[in-house]
């Protein structure tokens, strides 16, 4: 396929056409941004193997045909996520926040936690613009959410985050902004999901400052339909003795690419970083990961595992770089495989960057398939050979399910995994 | 009729022939020994009859209650009441040793028309067994057969064995790498199983489990196929005169 690229001029006559508001600043500066790189393809080394074409197509025909303007519409979709984990929920709409889901948390305030929307007003400078799908998501932005925590606050639940496209608008942007102050805590639940069939896009950017001692365990459950491309991006900040704990479980989507980063300014800072991969049919679903030790010491793991069925295309790419001077890291990242599969592919490549001396550094990968021996010990026993390969894959996968950084998830996450599965293993 | 039947079975892994016309008849209720070297094609009789996918059968018939086994999936023979109780139990981690059993029984009731076991009563069943067999409780919770030593999966065949009460219970070296603690245990676990509707067939190297586990025939392989059969006293007679002395009389 031949590189298709999103076109400048549709981009710029889209923005321009936005009614002006308090992101009108942010859009512009960003449309411009966005024209020296454009869509990254498959000739950047860091998308080799996630090829942005369709989306780009996508792109350019909503453009043209459409104006880029999002709206939050009333939609009945997925209510039992809510209903099933107890946290405070925020509905997301074609990047769009429902003004009624985030009127019922003003009480939040009486906890330290402020929650507002871009749409009202956005610091000068606060939304990055890292790469160039950043800089997309920042030309077309119209709202998203800048989330606070007050020094030494914590919250009785996790906030939830119930992001829907509901496929009347093709191409979608989110963006989150967390701070989280000293020795404060905040637990983030994010779904993805979608609200309606077809092909659709959605770009997202989460961008994390933990300050001295915060804590933040953040867990997303992407669950969309097979026409449904991702790209997200989540990069956060580690100051002296915080701590992140992420979790990405993606399960769904056609396409779905993440960049996870993070960047490690402080010593004692501790970085988690565990996701499971379910890919059947056609599905491409590709990590990227980048941990800085920019000091020492510093604390970094991180483990993917995948299960691949079918056509399906993976890709891991975790990288951890020591820079000088940070003495006294401890980083580990692995990848483990498993297809189902003749036809899966896995292209998996942990790597280590090492600039200073004394680290202690791992990392490995494995790429497999089902123990046949395992297979008929279990078939033995009277289990089927579905049956069988459910309780070896559910094995594997929940390696990664015991590091749920969120309990109120678990039970939910446990009978998505399972449901996935079925489904999973049914393709064969 | 007979429980098994086994007629001329000639079987092997690709071209290599490992059993070379096999027979072998089980009523209800009879303990059978199967003795021989290595090499003999123990193993492969046990794995055979199980079902196992790297063995092809090339000739002969194996029969179940008249029913053909070599037609059935490895489930199928689990459910029609066939145990085989592995020389090298897998350890499957991940997979706890409770959901195993539940599941097993499970699978075979739901076979049978009956609905799921009762969560409370599979609980003491499965403890009241693990006692007999001294095994610690905890060993439901554990990974399938992950970190036990030799002893330990062998009880967990045990186990199984007991809490799935098969009609025919195939142990393949059951008493190999046992302490002799251990062999006791496993078999009294044995000997409380026996039953007039249960049949066993133990393949072993060695005598001495027989001496705490008496069956009521026993037969000698050698090269793929029985070459002599008895009573108890033919293994006694195995333990003075070597393996040897079946092989010579096999190629007389």
């Amino acid at each position: 396929m031949n590189a298709i690229s999103l076109q400048q001029d549709l981009l710029e006559a889209a923005v321009t056409a936005l009614p002006p508001d308090e992101l009108s600043a942010v859009r512009e500066a960003a449309v411009s941004r966005f024209a020296a790189n454009g869509f990254p393809t498959t000739k950047h080394e860091d998308w080799k193997y996630t090829n942005l074409s369709a989306a780009a197509a996508l792109s350019n025909s909503w453009l043209q045909d459409k104006s880029a303007q999002n709206e939050a519409q009333a939609v009945a979709i997925d209510t039992e996520i809510p209903e099933q984990i107890d946290a405070h929920w925020i509905t997301i709409i074609n990047g769009i926040v429902d003004p009624n889901s985030l009127s019922n948390l003003d009480s939040l305030i009486d906890n330290g936690i402020t929650i507002s929307r871009l749409a009202e007003g956005v610091a000068e400078g606060s939304i990055a613009l890292d790469d160039p799908m950043s800089a997309f998501n920042a030309a077309l932005l119209q709202d998203g959410l800048h989330i606070t925590v007050a020094d030494d606050s914590t919250l009785d639940k996790p906030i939830g985050l119930l992001i829907i496209d509901d496929g009347s608008v093709a191409v979608t942007q989110v963006r989150i902004l967390i701070e989280v102050g000293e020795n404060a805590k905040l637990r983030v639940i994010e779904c993805p999901l979608s609200g309606g069939d077809g092909k659709q896009f959605a770009n997202s950017v989460t961008q994390v400052a933990l300050s001295d001692g915060a804590k933040l365990d953040f867990v997303r459950l992407q669950q969309r339909q097979k026409e449904h491309w991702n790209v997200n991006r989540f990069s956060a900040r580690l100051e002296r003795e915080s701590v992140l704990n992420y979790n990405n479980f993606d399960f769904g989507g056609g396409l779905a690419r993440n960049d996870i980063v993070a960047d490690i300014v402080g010593t004692g800072a501790s970085v988690q970083i565990h996701g499971l991969y379910l890919a059947a049919g056609r599905q491409h679903i590709d990590n990227h990961t980048r941990v800085d030790h920019r000091v020492g010491p510093a604390k970094s793991t991180e483990e993917y595992r995948g299960i691949l069925n079918g056509r399906a295309r993976c890709v891991f790419n975790g990288k951890a770089i020591v820079h000088a001077g940070a003495d006294g890291t401890d980083a580990s990242q692995s990848n483990h495989n498993l297809l189902l599969s003749d036809q899966a592919e896995i292209d998996t490549k942990p790597e280590l960057e090492i600039y200073a001396d004394d680290v202690k550094c791992s990392h490995g990968a494995t790429v497999g398939q089902l123990d046949k021996s395992a297979l008929f010990y279990l078939r033995s026993r009277g289990l089927d050979k579905d049956q069988a390969i459910q309780a070896l894959t559910r094995a594997f996968a929940s390696a990664i399910l015991s590091k749920l950084a969120i309990d109120e998830c678990h039970e939910y996450l446990a009978s998505a995994l399972d449901r996935q599965l079925d489904a999973l293993i049914d393709e064969e | 009729m007979n429980m098994l039947e086994i007629k001329n079975l000639k079987a092997g892994i690709g071209d290599t022939e490992i059993l070379t016309g096999l027979s072998l008849s089980v009523k209800p209720g009879e303990v059978h020994a199967i003795m021989g070297p290595n090499g003999s094609g123990k193993s492969t009789l046990a794995l055979v009859i199980a079902g196992h996918e790297d063995y092809e059968v090339y000739e002969g018939t194996v029969e179940f209650f008249g029913k053909n086994l070599l037609d059935l999936e490895p489930e199928e023979r689990a459910r029609e009441g066939i145990f085989l109780g592995f020389q090298y139990p897998v350890e499957i981690p991940g997979v706890n040793n409770a959901y195993l059993l539940k599941a097993a029984v499970n699978a075979k009731r739901k076979y049978e028309g009956l609905g799921e076991v009762d969560a409370f009563e599979f609980l003491k069943i499965a403890r009241e067994t693990m006692a007999m067999l001294d095994m610690d409780p905890s060993f439901l919770k554990r990974g399938v057969n992950e970190g036990f030593s030799g002893g330990e999966k062998k009880r967990n065949e045990i186990l199984q064995m007991a809490v799935l009460k098969p009609r025919l219970a195939i142990l393949d070296e059951t008493d190999s790498g046992l302490d002799i603690d251990a062999l006791k245990a496993v078999a009294n676990g044995i000997n409380a199983l026996r039953h007039p509707e249960r049949s066993m067939v133990l393949v072993t190297h060695y005598q001495r489990m027989l001496d705490y586990v008496e069956p009521d025939f026993v037969h000698v392989l050698s090269q793929g196929k029985i070459v002599r059969s008895g009573d108890k006293s033919l293994a006694l007679q195995l333990e003075e005169r070597g393996y040897d002395w079946v092989r010579q009389a096999a190629n007389a």
